[in-house]
């Protein structure tokens, strides 16, 4: 507008970008997405892109443009006239990134439930869908909390992917831009199925897409909405969300890792020994029906847990950097191998190529006879066999890695 | 060896173990054929006794002091002391034997481990037939005479299944229901045996002395409680039931109405602690009452399909389980651990000092071959094989 009616040099705006809600005091309002705008200026031919002041720290972190944050619209008219330049955002150093989160819980600190931190270890390591089943107080929220600790950094592709969905939502800035911690996701219960899912008039990322390549976390997963639950089956599958207008379809990546946490029973007691369940059968048969089939035939690992019986005098347990560096490992060996978590391994790659030799998918077939599980649990159970393998150091996956990834998959509860 | 008499017995003094375990079994034979004595009072006077001769001996005077016998069982007591045990004992095994069967004493090594559990534990058996198939896993079908259709079709289904896993299916040679399982399981090429309620030479109903010819065929057995030769009375199914219990892990009812006979083998199986299993019929169906009633009150679990009854029974088709010593030592030293005691993870961790990861793969083979089963918790339980594998009952 200024520069049609001659008021700026139109030179001066040829190949700058400019981005940013302008107020009517003339100051510039952030603007959700900024990222993807300029991302989208970056590949557009911009080599330069002025945006609001809140929106610098995200906008820096797309990188091959130089980015210009400012307050005022005023200050905009004076660096395309060439009076005064607007400062450009150098990209955070390296050694500013953080990777994991350094606010969870750290293991070190956790006492005792050895089967749930080895399962919280496999889950994370191979990103498997992961359920704690315990009464209240053993631990459930704290172990959970504690996986924000040891999830592995992101590659510069991956970071570039969830920063970008982040300020697509309008929430990178919760984030330092050029973090490269894997997210960590914990809606609480009474969320609804848009804000878990995405969706709304201009399409928002939900919580599933906010934990796209990290975690999301179901605390008191059975006591989430029905409908949000269910709605989350696609997400699992596909690894995204997918959502119909009357504009056409869109889609919104969600791949994310399903940490689930919930009481064994409305009172918390069930099945615990030297405990009575004080529930009514038909309200305990209710409340687990809320775990459908569906949602637990996606579920990779469940742990049970109990009260810890464990005295003074145990061995003291692994700190977080030591379980850390063991999952980091074994991610990384999953990378070289195959640019993707195994819990995304396609069935149809599940042979020599990954580490799966012939004898053992005869052993596979006979389990499935022999516990009567379906393909799709089978599938499921060699991923976490890799995984487990994959911690080991193993290139080859044995048997004995299939039996303790079966031993610990959800099995139906006999009321 | 079992404890037997004084010295002054002459069978005994000049003897040899050999001859004193050959003496004592014909004397445990006569005393088991003594009208009224029964498996109760049989074990009350060996256990206060000390052997069967030793009761022999003693005859009507010297029992007097055992207080538990019913009253007529003395005066059958004293007209059999008058006969020589011995004798007694070896006409019943000729008479037996001439029937095609033989005599399975409590004594004898290849008792059938399962009814070891049984207290009282019958005496003598007659069988006929492969003996075999007593030692065998086995799960008994059974349900009443009066069967529907449904009933039919669910005891051939259960049965066919359970026969195809290499499992001993034990029924009562009764009509209806307990007719279908034996006849679904040779036609399935697997193993039966039917207990009856009468001896080996005069097979009830009449109707299914066919059967019993087909069960005898296909490597099955007939077991009986009672001796031939017996005084011809009411069949005795209150103790046929025990046995049919008895014999198996797990006691399916497929098909009874109230008061139903089957429903008296339900009641043996929760007694002496066989897993028990009911399937579901139609609210309105006289013939289910005494099924839905069972899976009402929580005393058997529902069977939802044949595929369910062999996850819970723990079993799939074709596996059957090793012999404890195929287990790894790992694998070994976790089974002992949950025969002595139930326990989870945790707790195994602290009681073998092994990896988690190390004892979730031994469980999980062992869950595999049906020997242990968490039940959806964390704690894990020996199975009744398991029990049986590693002889403990």
């Amino acid at each position: 507008m200024l520069a049609a009616s001659d008021q700026l040099d139109a030179t001066r705006l040829s190949g700058t970008a400019l981005i940013g809600e302008l107020a009517l005091d003339g100051s510039l309002r952030r603007v959700p997405g900024a990222m993807a705008l300029v991302s989208a200026a970056q590949q557009a031919g911009a080599c330069d892109v002025i945006v609001p002041q809140d929106n610098g720290s995200e906008s820096a972190a797309v990188g091959g443009i130089v980015v210009r944050p400012t307050h005022s619209f005023s200050s905009v008219v004076r660096h395309l006239a060439g009076v005064e330049d607007i400062a450009s955002l150098e990209a955070l150093p390296a050694s500013m990134i953080r990777s994991a989160d350094d606010d969870a819980p750290n293991l070190g600190s956790i006492i005792g439930q050895r089967v749930a931190r080895r399962l919280l270890e496999i889950g994370i390591a191979g990103r498997h869908n992961l359920a704690l089943s315990g009464p209240p107080g053993v631990g459930k929220t704290l172990l959970t909390r504690a996986g924000a600790g040891i999830l592995p950094s992101l590659s510069d592709a991956e970071a570039a992917e969830v920063n970008r969905i982040h300020s697509v939502a309008g929430v990178g800035e919760s984030r330092s831009p050029d973090s490269r911690r894997r997210p960590f996701r914990a809606p609480h219960h009474t969320i609804s199925t848009q804000a878990l899912v995405g969706g709304g008039p201009r399409i928002r990322p939900g919580e599933a897409s906010l934990a796209h390549r990290g975690a999301l976390l179901l605390d008191e997963t059975l006591q989430f909405r029905a409908d949000a639950l269910d709605a989350l089956r696609g997400p699992i599958d596909a690894g995204m969300v997918t959502i119909a207008r009357v504009e056409g379809v869109r889609s919104l990546p969600a791949r994310f890792m399903l940490l689930a946490a919930y009481n064994p029973c409305p009172c918390g007691w069930f099945a615990v020994p030297g405990r009575d369940c004080a529930c009514e059968d038909g309200a305990r048969r209710r409340y687990q029906a809320r775990l459908s089939g569906p949602m637990r035939d996606r579920l990779d690992l469940v742990a049970h847990l109990e009260p810890s019986t464990l005295g003074r005098g145990s061995p003291a347990p692994e700190s977080t950097a030591i379980v850390g560096a063991r999952v980091a490992d074994a991610w990384a060996v999953q990378q070289e191998r195959q640019s993707m978590g195994n819990a995304d391994l396609p069935a149809e790659e599940i042979d020599e190529r990954h580490g799966f030799a012939r004898s053992f998918l005869d052993v596979l077939e006979q389990r499935g006879r022999q516990l009567g599980l379906s393909m799709r649990r089978l599938h499921r159970a060699a991923r976490v066999a890799r995984t487990i393998a994959d911690l080991e150091g193993s290139s080859v996956v044995h048997a004995h890695h299939l039996d303790e990834a079966l031993l610990h998959r959800p099995k139906e509860v006999r009321a | 060896m079992i404890g037997i008499g004084t010295p002054e017995s002459p069978g005994e003094r000049h003897g040899t173990t050999r001859n004193m375990r050959a003496s004592e079994r014909e004397c445990w034979i006569a005393l088991s054929m003594v009208p009224g004595v029964g498996p109760a009072g049989f074990a009350h006077l060996v256990r206060r006794l000390g052997s069967a001769a030793a009761a022999w001996r003693a005859g009507p005077e010297g029992l007097e002091g055992i207080a538990r016998l019913p009253a007529g069982v003395w005066e059958s007591f004293a007209e059999f002391a008058r006969g020589d045990p011995h004798e007694l004992a070896r006409t019943l095994i000729d008479a037996t034997e001439r029937a095609g069967g033989r005599v399975l004493t409590g004594l004898d090594d290849d008792y059938p481990p399962a009814l070891w559990t049984l207290d009282p534990r019958p005496p003598t058996l007659f069988i006929a037939g492969d003996d075999a198939a007593l030692r065998e896993r086995a799960v008994a079908i059974v349900g009443t005479r009066g069967a529907s259709g449904y009933g039919f079709a669910t005891a051939t289904e259960l049965a066919r299944d359970l026969a195809a896993s290499g499992m001993v299916v034990v029924s009562g040679l009764a009509l209806g229901i307990d007719g279908a399982a034996h006849r679904a399981t040779v036609d399935a090429g697997g193993r039966t045996v039917a207990v009856l309620p009468s001896p080996l030479d005069r097979v009830y109903p009449p109707r299914h002395r066919p059967l019993a010819r087909a069960i005898l065929a296909s490597g099955g057995a007939l077991v009986s409680e009672v001796p031939i030769g017996a005084a011809v009375g009411r069949p005795d199914f209150a103790r046929r039931n025990r046995i049919i219990a008895g014999l198996s892990e797990a006691v399916v009812v497929v098909e009874a109405p109230d008061h139903s006979g089957a429903l008296l083998t339900a009641v043996a199986a929760i007694a002496i602690g066989r897993e028990l299993y009911a399937v579901p019929g139609p609210i309105d169906a006289m013939a289910s009452r005494g099924c839905n009633r069972l899976i009402a009150d929580q005393q058997a679990t529902m069977v939802t399909s044949a595929a369910s009854l062999m996850r819970q029974i723990g079993l799939s088709r074709g596996g059957r389980p090793p012999a404890i010593a195929a287990l790894s030592e790992v694998e070994g030293q976790v089974l002992k651990r949950l025969l002595e005691r139930s326990g989870s993870i945790e707790e195994l961790i602290d009681r073998t000092g092994h990896s988690p990861a190390a004892l979730a793969s031994a469980l999980s083979l062992l869950e595999a071959r049906g020997l242990v089963n968490p039940f959806g918790g964390a704690t894990f339980h020996a199975t009744l094989a398991a029990r049986r594998l590693a002889g403990v009952i």
